[in-house]
């Protein structure tokens, strides 16, 4: 039986170049940041090497920054880490993890097209949720979002 | 009145069409088949098909990737056919009048003839809603 010290321990031995911040949040939940690059080497070895379970990632544009948490739940411990990492807003840019674990395929798809994240090197990069008349480059969960389209219509139609 | 609302209204079948509801209003819905309120004793029967339906029950806030099934399946109605938007997202959209992904309300696309407002509306307030569409079109029940 592995114990959430062991696990932090050992996970902070090994990539401490790569952690920027550690923020012990309470028993069951830690937050780390870490460094753009490192994403896929740190993501990849606790999905296949403390046996973590990939449990969601989010994205939300916090000017200057976009930050991306990746949240592995480590069921054993009842620990959720989440992976922090800030992007630059102006050209967000990450490696991306569904080259190896089909788990981020679809959560890439959806932040590449909400928020205009590219994700270098993702196998699939199509569109996941937004209209086919959607145009092309505009991301509607930015905070500088405005209309475009022209026959929307914003009053309340009854 | 003609012949077909009237025969129409006798046992007004219903297909449910959610274009984006967060499904509060679909299973207030569902709660009006269950034997408490029991609907269907009014001849009103929920059908799997939209080709064998009379009332077309719309709920959710009609999203841009709805919107366009929901066209084509009220094409595929047979006519004459009522239209009820259930719930405050169908009725004027609610919370999302400003969202992306909602331009254009539902009675700005298909003609609406009965309104439910709530959110969810209770399966009380549903069944008042559908006495008050085969009142509004000429019927007893």
């Amino acid at each position: 039986m592995i114990r959430r010290e062991e696990v932090l321990l050992d996970f902070t031995s090994r990539f401490h170049a790569d952690i920027l911040d550690l923020e012990d949040k309470s028993n069951t939940r830690v937050y780390v940041n870490i460094t753009p690059e490192s994403i896929v080497k740190i993501g990849t070895y606790l999905f296949r090497n403390v046996g973590a379970r990939f449990n969601i990632a989010t994205a939300s544009d916090l000017p200057p920054n976009i930050e991306i948490l990746y949240h592995f739940l480590i069921e054993d411990i009842n620990l959720l880490i989440s992976l922090r990492v800030f992007l630059d807003r102006e050209k967000p840019e990450i490696e991306s993890l569904a080259k190896d674990i089909e788990a981020f395929n679809w959560i890439e798809r959806e932040m590449s097209e909400l928020l205009g994240i590219t994700f270098i090197g993702h196998p699939d990069p199509r569109r996941l949720l937004l209209a086919d008349n959607w145009p092309e480059g505009i991301c509607p969960l930015r905070q500088d979002y405005e209309e475009w389209d022209q026959t929307a219509d914003r009053t309340r139609g009854v | 009145m003609s012949l077909k609302l009237k025969a129409l209204l006798k046992s007004p079948w219903v297909f449910h069409l959610s274009t984006g509801s967060c499904n509060n209003c679909d299973i207030e819905t569902l709660d009006c088949l269950t034997p408490r309120f029991d609907i269907e004793r009014f001849g009103m029967l929920l059908v799997g098909s939209i080709k064998h339906a009379d009332v077309l029950l719309v709920s959710g806030s009609c999203n841009r990737m709805s919107v366009e099934r929901m066209k084509e399946l009220f094409e595929q109605v047979p006519k004459p056919c009522l239209v009820v938007a259930i719930g405050t997202c169908a009725g004027s959209r609610g919370i999302f009048k400003d969202s992306y992904n909602c331009p254009v309300p539902l009675d700005k696309i298909i003609p609406v003839d009965v309104y439910i407002p709530g959110c969810p509306p209770k399966p009380e307030a549903i069944i008042a809603g559908a006495v008050k569409l085969i009142e509004k079109v000429g019927g007893t029940l």
